[in-house]
């Protein structure tokens, strides 16, 4: 590894109604696999994957949290998105009720997340184009109207099934995350370690009690 | 009150719970029958045929020397399961190799069940519908596994079953009639979970040799036609289940806990059981708050730090690496629960392979809950004595939330890979060789959950947990925090939660207090 390749880890967490297609995303990102029939998600699900961002030859490790999606694991979301440096907002493009859920997740992110989270609306099931329930420029409106509040949410379609845009968006996020504050020590919550190798000192110093949030 | 209520009392009055299915109000609603269109009576003839031809088959091949090499030459378990795709971490030929020989065990295991109920003078046909009494010797015939052609009956009888189908003939029956064509939120729930409910398993998918015989364009619009009798029966049992206990509804994981009991049983038995299950086993885990979940987190972490104080000190450590103090485990439970709460509400089902599953089942309905924690706590314990765990931990960096989740997804993958059920029931149980976890005792953890329970209750009465915000937190200096969750020296003084536990607790606290 050079000394001017960077490294940063994020965590980044998914949420949105259950069926939506979140761990199909996931796999999609992490094994380039689909199932059509995949099950449930019990619980959460811990995966990784890494990017590279070629321009700012930074590699990024994305800390992937995959939750259940019925509406009473909520109880549980507060542990997921705790020091979320990512979310991803998911809906099914042909399910108006999930779209109305993941505007409700976006409202609760904004509300109990750390300040500075990079929300990332995403929706799925592009391959059902001509089932969409969703209008593409309703979405983009209503985004444009969240952005305006400074909040800065990145929006996304894909399909996990062939692949389409799933990889655009953790470049996306990569883009938009605080690699730079990281990198330089800033922030305390992702750190760069530089070499991968074992045995390197992780910071220590930097596990203050009540860690700041992310930026 | 319903907090108070903790339902480890295995008397509990039933009619508190559930919705209200008396003798009279089946037999004596005529008004209501009266009203309904002859189409529903049709549909209901055409429901109940298709419920009385699924209720004598049971799913499980039989062992015997012409299945055994049709097993092994199959792609699909003796259950239905696909050998290699269910468990990525297993290939069909491991999975065969294992098979091969669990198979002879299975034989020596149904001759000795065969001894002990012809000697305690059960007769039966086919299947025996009665099982020898609890006893020491049952109890060790159970540990080593009920053969899987018995499973079903044997669940069902040791659960209590016969008690709860005999107080409720024709309950089950009545509220399929009641609740077709109902559409709420649990059903809708539902509805997107069957196709994603066991996907894997011949029984419950439609593999695309099936689907091509569907030519009529009309068929392929309903999507039910398209749809296996079992996913009929998943159906049917997981909306009657949402409306009897409406306190529950559907949750996520009830799906896998009705497939695999329809696997062994008929619906209605499932439905019982499923009862049976989130009544008495786990109480309250699938409820609307999933408050379960919370309260036996909380007993296992109280466990994971009494009986695997190694793991506590890796595991119990809040996201920025700092390790939990005593009185605040139960207030924010460490990350880790949010891979062990699945454990608990599916019941290890999907956690590790199929027959481990159901060595565990077996275990649990004759000695109940405690079962869980003993099981959850042998994997915690397997997962840290292996050698990649160690290694994860090795620079003992595994402070932060980074070093954390690569635990975690070993935690996941890892269990998926303990294919042998006798090496998981033996660590359990053996006191040499073994993790010696028997020695949890079922008063243990009903007085754990209690004192867990209790806890809760306290901080929701002051109405913080779930109200108060991170900000309005964070004014609070801890001393604070600590008095809101009513974690406090009188408190823990005044409650005996657990002989073995609690003195160890009062000590450390009394020190801390009084410094």
């Amino acid at each position: 590894m050079s000394d001017n390749n960077r490294f940063a880890q994020f965590k980044l967490v998914l949420l949105g109604e259950s069926a939506v297609g979140k761990s199909s995303i996931v796999h999609r990102f992490v094994k380039n696999t689909f199932d059509n029939m995949r099950e449930s998600t019990i619980g959460a699900a811990f995966l990784t994957q890494t990017i590279t961002l070629p321009e700012s030859n930074t590699t990024i490790k994305f800390e992937i949290w995959d939750t259940a999606g019925q509406e009473r694991y909520k109880s549980l979301a507060p542990m997921y998105y705790r020091n979320a440096n990512a979310a991803l907002c998911v809906y099914d493009i042909t399910s108006r009720s999930s779209f109305n859920k993941a505007q409700d997740w976006i409202k609760e992110l904004k509300k109990q997340a750390p300040e500075g989270i990079v929300i990332c609306l995403v929706g799925n099931k592009l391959d059902l184009e001509n089932e969409r329930e969703v209008d593409q420029q309703e979405v983009i409106e209503y985004v444009q109207e969240l952005n305006q509040e400074n909040d800065n949410v990145i929006l996304s379609e894909c399909s996990a099934k062939n692949g389409e845009g799933v990889l655009d968006i953790f470049n996306k996020i990569g883009r938009a995350l605080p690699v730079e504050e990281v990198i330089n020590g800033a922030n305390n919550r992702s750190r760069q370690v530089g070499s991968r190798k074992p045995g390197v000192n992780l910071s220590r110093q930097q596990n203050q009690p009540q860690s700041s949030n992310c930026c | 009150m319903s907090n108070m209520n903790l339902t480890v009392n295995h008397n509990r009055s039933e009619s508190g719970y559930s919705n209200n299915y008396s003798l009279l109000e089946m037999y004596g609603a005529s008004d209501e029958e009266d009203k309904e269109e002859i189409d529903d009576h049709h549909q209901f003839d055409n429901v109940m045929e298709e419920i009385r031809a699924n209720s004598l088959s049971s799913f499980v091949t039989p062992l015997n020397s012409q299945t055994i090499p049709k097993i092994l030459s199959s792609d699909y378990d003796r259950y239905g399961f696909k050998k290699a795709s269910l468990h990525q971490t297993i290939t069909r030929k491991e999975y065969n190799e294992w098979f091969t020989d669990y198979s002879e065990y299975s034989l020596e295991r149904m001759k000795k069940w065969k001894d002990l109920v012809n000697s305690s003078g059960i007769k039966y046909d086919d299947i025996p519908t009665r099982f020898p009494p609890k006893s020491d010797k049952t109890k060790k015939l159970i540990r080593r596994g009920i053969p899987s052609e018995w499973r079903g009956n044997a669940w069902f009888f040791y659960a209590g079953g016969y008690e709860r189908l005999n107080k409720h003939v024709g309950v089950y029956d009545k509220i399929v009639k009641d609740t077709i064509g109902v559409k709420n939120k649990d059903t809708e729930a539902i509805e997107r979970d069957l196709n994603r409910t066991f996907p894997d398993n011949i029984h419950f998918n439609n593999l695309p040799k099936d689907s091509k015989s569907v030519k009529d364009p009309k068929d392929i619009q309903d999507n039910d036609i398209n749809n296996k009798p079992m996913i009929k029966s998943l159906r049917r049992v997981l909306v009657a289940f949402s409306h009897y206990q409406p306190q529950i509804g559907y949750c996520q994981s009830l799906n896998f806990l009705a497939g695999l009991l329809l696997l062994f049983m008929n619906e209605e038995r499932a439905f019982w059981m499923l009862v049976i299950l989130t009544e008495r086993i786990l109480p309250k885990v699938h409820s609307r708050d999933l408050d379960g979940v919370h309260i036996d987190q909380g007993v296992l972490m109280l466990c994971f730090k009494e009986y695997i104080p190694q793991l506590w000190n890796i595991l119990g450590k809040n996201f920025e690496g700092e390790v939990i103090s005593e009185d605040k485990i139960l207030t924010k439970l460490p990350p880790v629960t949010l891979v062990t709460s699945s454990w608990f509400m599916s019941v290890f089902v999907g956690i590790i392979p199929i027959e481990a599953v159901l060595r565990i089942w077996d275990i649990l309905w004759y000695e109940g809950s405690k079962t869980l924690f003993r099981f959850s706590l042998t994997i915690c314990k397997y997962c840290l004595d292996n050698k990649t765990f160690k290694a994860k931990n090795d620079n003992d960096s595994g402070n932060t939330e980074f070093e954390q989740i690569e635990i975690f997804q070993f935690m996941q993958s890892y269990p998926k890979s303990l294919i042998d059920p006798n090496k998981i029931v033996d660590l359990c149980f053996k006191k040499i060789g073994g993790y010696g976890f028997g020695s949890i005792s079922q008063d243990e953890i009903n007085k754990c959950r209690i004192f867990v329970s209790k806890q809760r209750d306290k901080m929701k009465k002051k109405s913080l947990i779930t109200n108060i915000s991170e900000d309005e937190r964070k004014m609070l200096n801890n001393d604070e925090i600590h008095d809101i969750y009513g974690f406090n020296r009188s408190i823990m003084n005044g409650v005996k939660w657990n002989n073995n536990i609690s003195n160890k607790m009062k000590k450390r606290f009394s020190r801390k207090t009084s410094k």
